[in-house]
């Protein structure tokens, strides 16, 4: 019954987008869309080819894994700080009444908005562009475990309290498993967004990466190569989630179970 | 001293939340191995009286000793089952057991031992790698009941547990409660509003009078068992509790 359920939302899905791709076809062969905009067997065959024939200096294995390389980094730094400084904000008042305000205040500003400044800080390398992916996932993160902390359920607490339990005990058995799909929700939101900041960030000089594929096509009139590199983003990013979905039902079991 | 030393002692405990007196006042005592129900009109400060027992409250004047000691749950073995669902959700029904011996680091063949044990008289052996989420509402009370009598407490408080239950359900597990009590030979304090079940589970009634609150009386209950509600004696004692507790 399960495997049946599972199996309709996966070929409803599939039915979804072909009849999207189909709409796309048509409107780029039967109207004057085709003139600025390559039609779908075109974008899908120019992906495929990319893996062979390189686009620039890079096939679209290299592309994606170098791209990959840098959402990761900054994302594997932001997702260990932004779970200590959350769970540290959600545990110590004295955390929370220093931290907060600079992340109240720092997390509207978007990304591309700290171009300039992350140059001149951390130049034209690498540098500058983990700063960006650092902070589009780090707040997300640090909030959401700071949320976690908060949403202890206080029989909880007592119960273990009466079962003499200590302050250490406490915080392993009760806060830490509570805080759990708490973080894993952060996380899997802040993967999308640090794996969306790429264009922004390989917007920095770059000669490689898929959002480097979008920045390029764009300089020189390439509609084509633009949406290679926005294909290879979506597939990517679908690939991500997925395998992160997969990682938070192995470690999370009570949540789902259930369901 | 001829007299044997009593388990729980209750030197005039009083609790004040601001001007609120809440406990006024109470004195008692609780033997060895005794079964007592504490009864009395709804808001009477029951809650918070079990609350200043754990010490979730410092009380404002007087002390509770255990065993002659000031109470504490940190080092006496003391277990407490709450009107809410208390499980832990993240934990199998097996490890939730367990939970309490794992605090008190009991050597693992003991632990074993009282887990296997419990899962049994409650029923849910069957059920042990199954998650709160996937059991019913009487067996999460079951695992919470088999939760405290795991670590084999020398005093187990019990608030209004089966206040949530439906009628059947709660003579299921009252039984069960009586089994395993008579079994470990556990001091059980057990709070609620209903007299039935006071009267069904006791060997004393302690019954509280009304905000301030303090001791009204201490009944006996020398029921034979198994009780039966319907018998005269029964009757008889029920509506006795019934005119203690009534304020109007």
């Amino acid at each position: 019954m399960r495997a049946f359920e599972k199996n309709k939302r996966l070929i409803l899905g599939a039915v979804g987008i072909f009849v999207f791709l189909c709409i796309w076809y048509i409107a780029t062969k039967s109207t004057t869309l085709g003139k600025v905009m390559p039609d779908p067997v075109t974008v899908f065959g120019g992906f495929f080819t990319a893996f062979v024939e390189p686009i620039g200096t890079k096939t679209m294995t290299m592309h994606i894994l170098i791209s990959l390389r840098r959402m990761l980094v900054p994302y594997a730094i932001g997702g260990f700080t932004g779970v200590l400084i959350g769970i540290l904000m959600g545990w110590y008042k004295v955390a929370d009444a220093i931290f907060m305000p600079y992340i109240q205040m720092l997390r509207p500003i978007p990304p591309i908005a700290w171009i300039p400044l992350s140059i001149i800080w951390f130049g034209f390398d690498e540098g500058s562009k983990y700063f960006l992916i650092f902070l589009a996932c780090f707040f997300t993160i640090a909030l959401t475990t700071y949320n976690g902390v908060h949403s202890v359920d206080e029989t909880l607490v007592r119960a273990s309290r009466m079962l003499g339990a200590n302050d250490r005990q406490l915080f392993m058995t009760i806060v830490l498993p509570t805080t759990v799909p708490y973080i894993f929700s952060g996380l899997q939101v802040a993967l999308g967004s640090a794996w969306a900041t790429i264009v922004a960030a390989e917007m920095i000089r770059s000669s490689e990466g898929v959002g480097w594929l979008i920045v390029r096509g764009q300089d020189i009139g390439n509609m084509t190569q633009i949406m290679i590199g926005i294909v290879a983003i979506a597939l990517t990013g679908l690939l991500i989630t997925t395998l992160m979905r997969v990682l938070e039902n192995k470690l999370c079991a009570w949540t789902v179970r259930g369901k | 001293m001829e007299k044997k030393e009593a388990k729980v002692v209750v030197n005039h405990l009083t609790k004040k939340f601001g001007d609120l007196l809440v406990l006024d006042d109470l004195n008692f005592e609780v033997q060895e191995g005794e079964f007592l129900c504490i009864v009395g009109p709804t808001g009477c400060g029951k809650t918070t009286f079990l609350n200043s027992l754990t010490r979730l409250y410092e009380p404002t004047a007087g002390d509770i000793l255990v065993n002659g000691i000031p109470v504490n749950p940190k080092t006496q073995n003391i277990s407490y089952i709450f009107q809410e669902y208390s499980s832990f959700p993240w934990l199998t029904v097996e490890q939730n057991v367990r939970f309490g011996l794992e605090i008190k680091k009991t050597p693992k063949a003991e632990a074993d031992a009282n887990v296997e044990e419990m899962l049994d008289i409650v029923g849910l052996t069957k059920f042990r790698n199954y998650y709160p989420s996937q059991l019913s509402i009487s067996m999460l009370q079951r695992v919470a009941i088999a939760r405290a009598f795991a670590t084999k407490p020398e005093l187990l408080l019990m608030d209004e547990p089966y206040g949530q239950l439906d009628i059947d359900l709660r003579f299921k597990l009252e039984d069960e409660l009586i089994k395993l009590w008579k079994k470990t030979g556990t001091t059980v304090l057990f709070i609620t509003h209903n007299i039935e079940e006071a009267v069904y589970l006791s060997e004393k009634i302690m019954v509280l009078t009304n905000k301030p609150t303090s001791v009204k009386t201490v009944l006996d209950n020398n029921l034979p068992r198994p009780r039966d509600v319907t018998s005269p004696e029964f009757v008889e004692l029920r509506n006795k509790v019934t005119d203690l507790i009534k304020w109007w």
